[in-house]
């Protein structure tokens, strides 16, 4: 992005625009968070009056995009400390109707794609603990440096390098037995398919 | 080879730097020969990679795209908020701003005395004048009077901008406002034979004149007309920095 390891130099408008082109990742990590999509809206909201009041604080020259997600991520961790709320349930139809919103206009390979691809690797993410299940996100969606991580995350270093090693191989698992389960249903699959077809 | 990895569970921390090729030389060449034998080590190699992988070719459909109505309550929210952030913070000595003691932590300049108020604010301007030449672009093409009557226009007080002067090899090279103090500062970027000069403009009378010593850098700070100035520049510049001082000061009027 335009202000990654590049110096912010501007008034408040400006900030403002460069803050605001990261809503869809901040959204799409709230939701990832919080499996609620109206607690993501609310989380999102929460990060940018706290991100505009503290302009002051952001370094010149550090990664704007990094600094909201530690906003985000401490605003998350301070709510469920007070509410008390734990986001267990596993709730991939937000997620999912969030991503069907978009990108706008997705092309029809996109479309494809989705359909043929992206269900098993969405439900193997959201079947990450979510320690994992963050630091894969971070590094892997959003492409977040190691120390970047550990900032917004509130964690050593190390533990961000093995979060990422040890979320990206269950992930791997994950997708496997997966693959191994649509494999096994297939035959029965077709054979609905076929009768269908012939009815 | 030398493998220095003496266990598996070595490896916990040193596998996603290596896969995502950030591993140091050193530590590259230890965990590809505890891989080169070790089938299981690999094996999570591979699939962490396979992972990776996946997840960058499908990023763009993880992606969502944020609700209108969120976006409009977030624009809503930068157009309001910033008057608490940014612009209505009055510049007060006692207690620092956060963003001027944040920046003074990280210089280590606690160590110095911060009860001296002047020598604090020489600390936070010199820590935002190496900040501010070390990362990011100038604009070598800024222009004196457009520069200083958008600042006008900004911030609602004039600022006179001296000029690049050819006669004492001193170059304009940008203009903008400092966030590391209290966000009304302005800080105007010299190049003088080639080396980095600050002057700061500060809205108001902090009262005195001094040269302070911090950071391995001089700090020339004197008040007129209800404004600090302030020329920041490396601690042992040529004999004739003062002419430098001077013609910032008679420009800056």
């Amino acid at each position: 992005m335009a202000f990654r390891r590049s110096s912010f130099r501007g008034d408040d408008a400006e900030f403002a625009r460069a803050a605001l082109a990261h809503i869809d990742s901040l959204y799409g990590t709230a939701l990832r968070l919080t499996r609620r999509a109206a607690d993501a809206e609310d989380l999102v909201q929460d990060t940018y009056l706290k991100a505009f009041r503290s302009a002051h604080q952001f370094e010149a020259g550090t990664n704007l995009k990094a600094w909201l997600f530690t906003i985000l991520h401490n605003t998350f961790r301070n709510n469920r400390r007070h509410d008390g709320r734990s986001p267990v349930d596993v709730d991939s139809e937000a997620v999912e109707r969030a991503a069907s919103d978009g990108p706008a206009d997705p092309s029809p390979e996109q479309v494809l794609t989705r359909q043929s691809l992206d269900a098993d690797l969405q439900a193997a993410l959201d079947a990450l603990p979510e320690a994992f299940r963050q630091a894969v996100w971070l590094r892997d969606v959003e492409e977040l440096s190691y120390a970047e991580m550990a900032k917004v995350l509130d964690v050593p270093i190390g533990t961000v390098m093995s979060r990422i090693s040890r979320g990206r191989r269950a992930l791997s698992e994950g997708l496997q037995s997966r693959r191994a389960r649509s494999a096994a249903a297939a035959p029965v699959a077709r054979l609905a398919m076929r009768t269908g077809m012939r009815e | 080879m030398a493998d220095d990895i003496r266990s598996c569970g070595e490896l916990d921390e040193q596998l996603a730097p290596f896969v995502d090729g950030e591993e140091p030389a050193a530590g590259r060449a230890a965990v590809a020969a505890h891989l080169a034998k070790c089938p299981p080590c690999r094996q999570h190699a591979d699939a962490e990679r396979e992972a990776r992988d996946l997840i960058h070719a499908q990023r763009q459909v993880l992606s969502v795209r944020a609700p209108g109505a969120l976006r409009d309550r977030c624009a809503a929210a930068a157009r309001s908020a910033p008057a608490a952030g940014m612009s209505h913070f009055l510049w007060r000595w006692a207690p620092l701003s956060l963003a001027a003691t944040l920046v003074l932590a990280v210089a280590g300049v606690f160590v110095f005395g911060l009860n001296n108020r002047v020598e604090a604010l020489a600390a936070s301007l010199t820590a935002d004048h190496v900040k501010c030449f070390s990362v990011g672009e100038v604009d070598p093409a800024t222009d004196a009077g457009a520069a200083g009557r958008k600042w006008q226009h900004d911030y609602g007080w004039p600022v006179a901008i001296p000029p690049t002067a050819a006669s004492e090899q001193l170059q304009l090279v940008d203009v903008r406002r400092c966030f590391s103090t209290d966000g009304r500062t302005a800080h105007v970027m010299y190049r003088w034979h080639g080396q980095p000069v600050s002057l700061y403009v500060l809205p108001q009378d902090t009262g005195g004149a001094r040269v302070v010593r911090k950071l391995g850098h001089q700090t020339v700070i004197w008040c007129a007309n209800q404004r600090t100035y302030a020329v920041v520049a490396d601690a042992q510049p040529a004999p004739d920095f003062t002419r430098v001082v001077e013609y910032l000061k008679a420009n800056s009027k």
